[in-house]
């Protein structure tokens, strides 16, 4: 007896070891990712209530006195209101577009059969194959072709055009999980299909559709590469285009740069942080039932 | 309520191959039961949903009330179907689920309240009206999904095996309150399903279907009785009807070298008796057939006697304490009036007449 309790003893010492170590390096490597992820961010929230001289002067000292004024100054004197109307506006209408052009197209892919459907895809898929530098400057032209280049219309096309494809690709991957009696019973209780897209597929999908909504805001809301080929004038830029104004050819103004930038990330982080939940449900949902 | 016919309705797949459904023809009357019945992949659910006009019909006539309709999209035939998977709407409350088709079809909210609410107290469903369909249980779901098709008084209900997702004691508990449902409203029906008890129990007629095919239509206890073929003898019964090769001289039925019965036909046939209709006896010469009891099953009620003849295996019912042994031989006679035969290369069945027995 004494020798088997001796021996339950011994081999429960390092197995209780074993696992505190093994959550000290968890807790470890999630700091110091987390470290990683956010300092840059830190480090641009700090400068962005220092002014250019402080920053010139030490990079890395804490931001005091803080600068709040700089905010408005920004928002006021250097058209961020515009910027960030500007970039609410185009967001907002290429984002509706995408979710309910994206629905239809992904229902449709899901659900119906019909000739050419493979061909159709593929050309909707093809579009990511290349890179945008490689397309940007064919754009440019038919947008001025076209009569749409340095208007907000033109970019929220282009916006919808790119976004378009991973779109339909969450969506149609959570369409297809949908079963298929559903629909038929709606059909049944006597709905046209069209009703059926708005009454079954949109509402049982909502999870995915949360999740692409979050998803194509906070990639547009970034979106720099198009927005600064395709919009010229200054009271049409979006807020990513907004630091522009602080580069000059000589002088760059870091100090509100920054500013700008805070401006233009704080409704992502915003909205990430309300719907982060929602995002990961929509990505991870598996059960529709 | 309505009378559905159906003439000739055959159904291909563009993927080809047989058809899935072969020139099926009967005719469900109004306020009947019609039971569909077939192994698997027999083409009973393509049937089914060829009636409520969520498969397109190859070639034939589908009428409901005597108006054709091949090309009237599901929405407007005014049927309503349960399905196996019960496919309720997740993101709605019961109360929208079951008023999801009168909306449809009626803007008076207060009417379509009214109507939800008697039939949900007729199923039982009052106190559960304002959850979602995924904090109910199995049999509430079914409930639901009964319900549905109840509220809106459609022309005709199709079931698709809406009972194969309940455990084994709500089955018998919501098939006896279907036969009821069945009673209360004298509605048409048509019921799929592949287990035969419900076939039974429910139907007033029941279509067993093979390879796409009509194999016989009938009475439950018609088709039980008298199996128009070998399929529907093999198929009905739990356990089927012993089916054992014999063959026929012209005027009797040889089985293992016995006279069994007088019969005009000549070469091979079937012989078929249904288990309950052999009994053990200690007359060799008055016995059918002959073996060893190779298993016995009791099952309580019954003992199963499983009789390994040489070539093949007979079952028999025997009584709950049977008087067979293991190992033991044993002779089997047949009720006279109970012994089948079916045409071997065929499957038909051969008409035998009246006091056949030798």
């Amino acid at each position: 007896m004494a020798f088997a309790s001796d021996r339950t003893a011994v081999a429960s010492r390092p197995r209780i070891s074993t696992a505190a170590l093994r959550s000290a390096a968890l807790i470890l490597f999630i700091a110091l990712y987390t470290a990683f992820a956010a300092g840059p961010f830190v480090w641009v929230a700090s400068m962005s209530l220092r002014t250019t001289t402080e920053i010139n002067a030490d990079h890395y000292a804490f931001p005091w006195p803080m600068h709040f004024e700089k905010f408005a100054v920004a928002w006021t004197e250097s058209n961020y209101d515009t910027y960030f109307f500007n970039s609410a506006a185009v967001v907002l209408a290429a984002v509706a577009i995408l979710t309910v052009v994206g629905g239809m197209a992904a229902h449709c892919f899901a659900r119906y059969r019909f000739p050419l459907k493979g061909v159709v895809y593929f050309l909707i898929f093809s579009t990511i194959i290349f890179p945008p530098q490689v397309t940007v400057i064919g754009l440019f032209q038919l947008m001025v072709d076209y009569g749409l280049y340095n208007s907000r219309i033109g970019l929220v096309l282009v916006y919808v055009a790119i976004q378009l494809p991973i779109t339909i690709y969450i969506l149609e991957a959570f369409f297809a999980r949908i079963p298929g009696d559903l629909f038929d019973a709606a059909r049944i209780d006597g709905y046209s299909e069209w009703a059926i897209f708005w009454k079954i597929s949109l509402p049982v999908a909502l999870p995915a559709i949360s999740t692409t909504i979050i998803l194509n805001t906070i990639l547009l809301w970034n979106e720099f590469l198009y927005a600064v080929v395709l919009i010229t004038d200054d009271d049409k830029r979006t807020l990513p285009l907004g630091v522009l104004r602080f580069m000059g050819d000589q002088l760059e103004d870091v100090g509100m740069i920054a500013t700008g930038l805070m401006i233009a990330i704080v409704p992502v982080v915003l909205i990430y942080v309300f719907f982060s939940e929602r995002l990961i449900q929509g990505m991870t949902a598996g059960a529709v039932k | 309520m309505a009378v559905v016919t159906l003439q000739n309705i055959v159904k291909h797949y563009e993927s080809g191959g047989a058809p899935a459904v072969d020139d099926v023809s009967f005719t469900v009357e109004d306020g009947e039961f019609m039971v569909l019945l077939g192994p698997s992949g027999c083409g009973k659910s393509t049937t089914l949903r060829m009636v409520a006009g969520l498969e397109s019909i190859t070639s034939g006539r589908l009428a409901i009330d005597h108006q054709l309709m091949n090309a009237v999209p599901a929405k407007n035939r005014d049927i309503a179907m349960v399905f196996q998977s019960y496919a309720l709407y997740p993101h709605m409350s019961v109360r929208d689920n079951l008023g999801f088709g009168l909306k449809r079809r009626h803007t008076n909210r207060r009417l379509v309240r009214q109507r939800v609410e008697e039939v949900a107290a007729s199923i039982g469903l009052t106190a559960y009206l304002d959850r979602k369909p995924h904090a109910l249980s199995g049999g509430q779901r079914q409930r639901v999904a009964l319900g549905r098709a109840i509220v809106r008084d459609p022309k005709v209900f199709l079931f698709d095996e809406p009972l194969s997702n309940l455990d084994a004691a709500l089955r018998v508990s919501t098939r006896a309150e279907l036969v009821r449902l069945h009673r209360e409203l004298s509605a048409t029906m048509i019921y799929v399903t592949h287990d035969q008890v419900e076939a039974m129990t429910m139907g007033d007629r029941v279509c067993i279907m093979e390879h796409g095919r009509v194999a016989q239509i009938g009475t439950p206890m018609e088709v039980y009785l008298n199996p128009a073929n070998a399929f529907v003898a093999a198929f009905l019964g739990n356990p089927p009807m012993n089916l054992m090769p014999a063959t026929a001289d012209g005027g009797a039925v040889l089985l293992g070298g016995r006279r069994v019965a007088a019969v005009a036909a000549e070469g091979d046939v079937l012989f078929g008796i249904r288990p309950e209709d052999l009994t053990p006896t200690d007359d060799a010469r008055a016995a059918v057939i002959s073996g060893r009891v190779a298993s016995l099953e009791p099952l309580g009620a019954e003992t199963l006697i499983h009789v390994d003849r040489g070539d093949s295996t007979v079952i028999v019912r025997g009584p709950r304490v049977p008087s067979a042994r293991l190992d033991e031989p044993i002779h089997l006679r047949a009720d006279p009036g109970m012994i089948r035969l079916f045409d071997a290369a065929t499957g038909e069945a051969i008409r035998l007449p009246e006091e056949a027995m030798t």
